[in-house]
């Protein structure tokens, strides 16, 4: 059985579907409905004169499971921070649910924010405030009130499998638990999209592995995932769409990728 | 009520940060306690100097017109009826020469000279208050031109004096408000940079809150309302020092140079109190402002 992300995200709305259906379906992104996110003729050179990014052109569907893969200072990086619009492209443009990030007024920025969920390599968890607090504040920020704040919070622990850990500080977290935590924070708020940068650049092969399948799962309730990523086991285990970036441009987009093809031999990377 | 939930959230999280970051909170408190006490001091003298020129141009608005001895008192009546009608002057006195003997002898300094006295030297004079200090020189110089005026001794003015006193008092008050405009640019960026440094211990914060989609008068709010209660804190500390301090300064300026009549004004302690408490407030909070705008900025 096939499921576009929108029935999907449908489902999840209603919650007419449980947890573990969905984790047995295998979400199949919608290439022809109107993407999420779309990168147009992309230029960025950053005013040190480096160019980053050069010509990007990509579209990503509703529902989509995207690694960006390629070398430390390909550009990875750059396109994330493209997208969760702390840089803007020096050319082109970037859509992100319709909107165009270059044009983006700043005191709409806040609002764009609150559609995506972020997960980074360093986490960026709060150490003085504990599991539970780390994971409302993305609520409280918002000005939610505080009934809907606590049953958000208490569900989005669940789904990460830290309920129970609601009151430990993070620096007594082991990696693993700390990135769920971040994951959690990320999700609280029911986003569409989840940008993830390196999320398991900290950790151990067996916890990285566990971190994917939240990701794995959250994607089959029907949020995008675009996640930037050197974990060559990972990607080639999970066989999902692969656009390697290598100098500034896309090398290669794979529907069901690999993280090496023949990109990083020399010889190809010439042509 | 999303407003007086993110109110809330600003209220409770200034408050905490207040006391965990304690030690910079202090240095904040400190040094705007400090600002605060010299911007009171400067605002005490200056009060207590405007006391003093109230009370010499008090004065000086009074001048007397020295009456010619035999002028007939029905000439003197008609002129001092003339002065009153006149819109500069406020009041008219005769004072006649017995009258001014009479005050002459009750001064006790005068003790000595008037042993020697055997007649009455003193001239009968006219005591005219006049409204407005600039205006002493127009009556002086008309008094000057009337025929009952004593040739030798018209009058009392000094116009010298006058026109010193006019301008010390201006030349004060404007050091006055320049110190204080200097206090004010130099207390904004003290209290910009301690906040900075406390804003810069929670940068990551302040990162995280960007991330996760906070607004950018809600990243500020905490850190404004942080600054406003630094300032009353300070405002505070300062203004019960100043409370503390001012009567026994008045009290020891008295004593030691008695001839500026300086005196003890409880009724602007009120003004002095609203003046640092305010201006307390508006510094912690444009400080703050301003240290944080630069991480708040995308």
């Amino acid at each position: 059985m096939r499921y576009t992300a929108r029935d999907l995200a449908r489902c999840a709305r209603r919650r007419q579907t449980s947890q573990q259906e969905f984790q047995h379906m295998v979400l199949t992104p919608d290439f022809d409905s109107r993407p999420v996110m779309s990168f147009q003729h992309v230029w960025k050179t950053y005013p040190t004169g480096t160019e980053a990014l050069r010509d990007i052109n990509l579209v990503v569907p509703e529902g989509d499971f995207l690694f960006l893969v390629g070398p430390s200072g390909a550009g990875k990086s750059t396109m994330v921070r493209l997208l969760i619009r702390e840089e803007k492209p020096t050319k082109g443009k970037i859509f992100v649910d319709g909107v165009e990030l270059g044009r983006m007024k700043r005191r709409k920025l806040p609002y764009y924010r609150r559609k995506i969920g972020l997960v980074f390599q360093d986490f960026k968890l709060l150490p003085n405030l504990t599991v539970y607090e780390n994971v409302a504040f993305a609520l409280r920020v918002l000005g939610e009130p505080d009934r809907l704040v606590q049953s958000r919070a208490a569900e989005a622990l669940d789904t990460v499998g830290l309920a129970g850990k609601e009151q430990t500080y993070p620096a007594n977290l082991s990696g693993g638990e700390q990135q769920r935590v971040a994951i959690a924070r990320a999700l609280v708020h029911a986003p569409r999209m989840i940008i993830a940068d390196e999320p398991t650049g900290n950790l151990d092969p067996a916890t990285a592995w566990e971190i994917m399948q939240l990701f794995l799962r959250i994607n089959a309730r029907g949020a995008t995932v675009v996640m930037a990523t050197h974990n060559r086991e990972i990607v080639d285990l999970l066989r999902r769409r692969v656009v390697a970036i290598d100098a500034g441009q896309i090398a290669r987009d794979d529907r069901s990728g690999r993280y090496h093809d023949d990109v990083s031999k020399p010889q190809i990377r010439a042509q | 009520m999303m407003m007086f939930r993110n109110l809330r959230f600003a209220l409770s999280s200034a408050w905490q940060s207040f006391w965990r970051n304690l030690a910079v909170s202090m240095a904040a408190v400190l040094s705007i306690t400090l600002i605060l006490i010299l911007a009171g001091v400067n605002l005490l003298v200056g009060h207590a100097l405007s006391q003093v020129l109230d009370g010499f141009r008090e004065k000086v608005s009074v001048i007397s017109i020295n009456v010619a001895d035999g002028t007939p008192l029905s000439a003197v009546y008609a002129y001092q009826q003339q002065l009153s009608t006149d819109p500069r002057v406020a009041a008219v006195r005769f004072i006649t020469k017995e009258q001014a003997l009479a005050n002459f002898q009750a001064d006790p300094n005068n003790a000595a000279l008037v042993q020697q006295l055997d007649a009455n030297p003193l001239d009968a004079k006219l005591e005219v208050k006049v409204k407005a200090l600039a205006d002493v020189a127009g009556i002086d110089a008309a008094a000057r031109q009337w025929s009952g005026v004593d040739p030798t001794n018209p009058t009392n003015y000094q116009g010298d004096f006058v026109n010193r006193m006019l301008q010390l008092s201006q030349w004060l008050g404007l050091a006055g408000v320049g110190l204080l405009a200097i206090l004010v640019v130099v207390s904004v960026v003290i209290v910009m940079n301690t906040i900075r440094t406390a804003v810069y211990h929670r940068r990551k914060e302040i990162e995280v809150m960007k991330l996760v989609g906070a607004t950018e008068w809600f990243v500020r709010g905490p850190f404004v309302i942080e600054g406003v209660m630094t300032g009353l804190i300070a405002a505070s500390i300062a203004l019960s020092l100043l409370v503390i301090a001012y009567p026994p300064v008045v009290a020891q300026f008295k004593s030691d140079i008695a001839f500026i009549p300086l005196s003890y004004d409880p009724s602007f302690i009120a003004s002095l109190a609203r003046d640092l408490l305010l201006g307390g407030a508006l510094l912690g909070a444009v400080g703050s402002y301003i240290g944080v705008r630069r991480y708040v900025k995308v």
